[in-house]
């Protein structure tokens, strides 16, 4: 990949989402809960100020080591070591853009449709956005494009490519069902009254669907499982038919739960039945 | 009461009846088919489990209750493995997370040698237990007082040890298990330590309401015969305390009228015709008939309880 580091949640900044709290705490809340790449996208301020948010938010991102993009503007990502810039279609070209950011510079553009997607690829984006998967806010007016264009992107393209667009915890799985493997979010994380727990729940339903192996203690033993539910996990041992009782960091988790409780890195699960005794 | 009256009299625990007063373990059994049929031959209602972690590696059967599920039976799985109130709460509670029912036995080591009852953890978890919902047997030690403060705690049934678990000793303390029948106002189960059928009995001559029983029934050379000797001993026990049992004397008494005995005719000295002397048989009988065990009740205090 490049210059560009692998990750999974991007989160772009979104204020009027979060009135009454600052920009660095919501995002700091969301770079807690695991987002590994960070957009600042402000459409309507003046230079100046933007540039004193995005030289806040390189600060941040830099503590947690996660590559900062900034939005629309190559210069304001220069003047504040940003790690990269993101371009709508109405931006400026990807090869000027280049030139004024270098080669060592992420540049990524949104896309919403495969012919765009395809240019991108061809003029040398580092990544693209894919969306607005769903109606959102973000961008009043524009077309959903649906998981059909996902499904399209994942067939076809193959730089780095970020689902966007209405993205929640509720409707991901559809998302990552139709091929994609990062996922993008704005008012899901920066909305929410806490936006960690949103982005630890994007992340664990990424980590299922590309099946990573994650790290958990069971019944006593370091195991490493494969992420997904605690339902995948149970049947995966030939257990799920089986009269057992699941306990998940001292707290039992009912039959009935375990298809909507996601298997957690670090977790401590027993796993207990009935045995004879008198 | 009558025998018949007798053999259907149910026992009534957390408001729950089961007719077999025989409770049996699930432990150690030569295959889960043996204890099927020890199972059906004792005919008890009420069967205990331990609650263990799974075992990975591969995928047992979980034949301890795969042909039991449609038999009505009241599960009573324990909390062995506790080694505190704490624990034995949580255990409970992923016992009852299985989904069969609220009974629980608290069992709380403290010592595994012994693996004796730990009187003040059981206590506490009885109560917490209690306070959760849960029908709550606690296997205690035969200490009249501690029993009588589990009942005052919330216990369902007091279940006093006959002697540690496995042993097969019997009752050790008879005269203990007495005064906690007298005193309690809720089913008392000997729990532990029986070894066969004599114990069985003993513990209903004694007023037990039940017993639990698992080794000496798991372990006995015959299981599914030693099911039914001690299903049947109990229920001979109850029957004999409900019939009033003699009391114990130190000499004999004839069970004849001494009158009326037909003269002898022979000569003195003659080998069919040696006279015997009625004292110095008693007096025999009185040295070598009482031996440690089977003086149940001797002291017993006269209760109706259970009779």
């Amino acid at each position: 990949m490049g210059k560009m580091r692998e990750f999974s949640l991007y989160v772009i900044t979104g204020e009027q989402y979060h009135p009454g709290r600052s920009m660095l705490e919501v995002m700091e809340a969301a770079l807690a809960g695991g987002a590994d790449i960070v957009q600042l996208r402000e459409k309507n301020l003046p230079a100046s100020e933007l540039l004193e948010k995005a030289r806040a938010l390189r600060e941040l991102t830099r503590r947690y080591n996660v590559p900062f993009i900034v939005n629309d503007h190559p210069d304001i990502a220069l003047a504040a070591e940003a790690d990269g810039v993101h371009l709508g279609q109405e931006d400026m070209p990807i090869a000027e853009a280049r030139e004024r950011m270098g080669a060592d510079r992420i540049i990524g553009i949104s896309t919403h449709a495969i012919e765009e997607a395809r240019a991108a690829e061809r003029d040398g984006a580092d990544y693209i956005g894919v969306g607005p998967v769903f109606p959102t806010g973000t961008k009043p007016g524009r077309q959903a494009v649906t998981t059909s264009y996902v499904r399209q992107v994942a067939d076809e393209i193959r730089i780095p490519w970020v689902a966007i667009g209405g993205i929640t915890p509720d409707n991901a799985d559809q998302v990552l069902a139709a091929g994609a493997s990062r996922l993008c979010a704005v008012s899901a994380v920066v909305g929410s009254s806490d936006p960690a727990s949103v982005c630890r729940r994007l992340k664990e339903q990424i980590a299922a669907a590309r099946g990573e192996l994650v790290p958990i203690k069971l019944n006593g033993r370091e195991e490493q499982v494969r992420a997904g539910t605690l339902e995948q996990l149970i049947q995966s041992y030939g257990l799920a038919d089986k009269r057992i009782v699941a306990e998940l960091d001292g707290a039992i988790v009912q039959r009935n739960r375990w298809e909507s409780t996601q298997v957690r890195a670090g977790m401590t699960l027993e796993l207990v039945h009935f045995v004879g005794g008198g | 009461m009558s025998s018949e009256q007798h053999q259907k009299d149910g026992l009534t625990i957390g408001g729950r009846t089961v007719n077999s007063r025989l409770f049996l373990g699930t432990g150690r059994f030569p295959s889960p088919a043996v204890m099927q049929q020890a199972l059906e031959q004792c005919g008890a209602d009420v069967i205990t489990f331990a609650v263990r972690r799974v075992n990975l590696d591969w995928v047992q059967d979980d034949a301890i209750l795969q042909h039991l599920e449609d038999r009505g039976l009241t599960y009573l799985p324990n909390t062995s493995g506790a080694t505190n109130a704490a624990e034995a709460v949580r255990i409970a509670n992923l016992a009852r997370a299985a989904g069969l029912g609220s009974w629980i036995k608290v069992e709380i080591s403290a010592n595994p040698r012994t693996l004796l009852p730990d009187p003040i953890e059981t206590l506490k978890a009885t109560e917490l237990l209690t306070l959760a919902g849960f029908t709550v047997l606690p296997y205690t030690s035969d200490d009249p007082v501690l029993c009588k403060r589990l009942e005052e705690v919330g216990a369902a049934a007091v279940m006093p040890g006959g002697s540690p678990i496995g042993t097969g000793l019997g009752i050790l303390n008879p005269y203990n298990l007495g005064l906690i029948v007298e005193e309690a106002n809720v089913p008392v189960i000997v729990d532990a330590g029986l070894g066969s059928a004599v114990d069985a009995a003993q513990a209903a001559e004694l007023g037990a309401d039940g017993i639990l029983v698992n080794t000496p029934i798991a372990k006995a050379k015959d299981p599914v015969a030693m099911a039914k000797a001690m299903a049947m001993a109990f229920e001979a026990g109850r029957l004999s305390r409900a019939a009033g049992r003699i009391p114990k004397k130190r000499y004999a008494s004839a069970s004849s009228t001494p009158e009326g005995v037909p003269e002898a005719y022979w000569a003195e000295g003659d080998l069919g015709g040696r006279s015997i002397s009625p004292e110095r048989t008693a007096e025999q009988s009185a040295h070598t008939g009482l031996q440690a065990g089977s003086d149940a009740g001797a002291e017993r205090p006269v209760t109706v309880k259970g009779g």
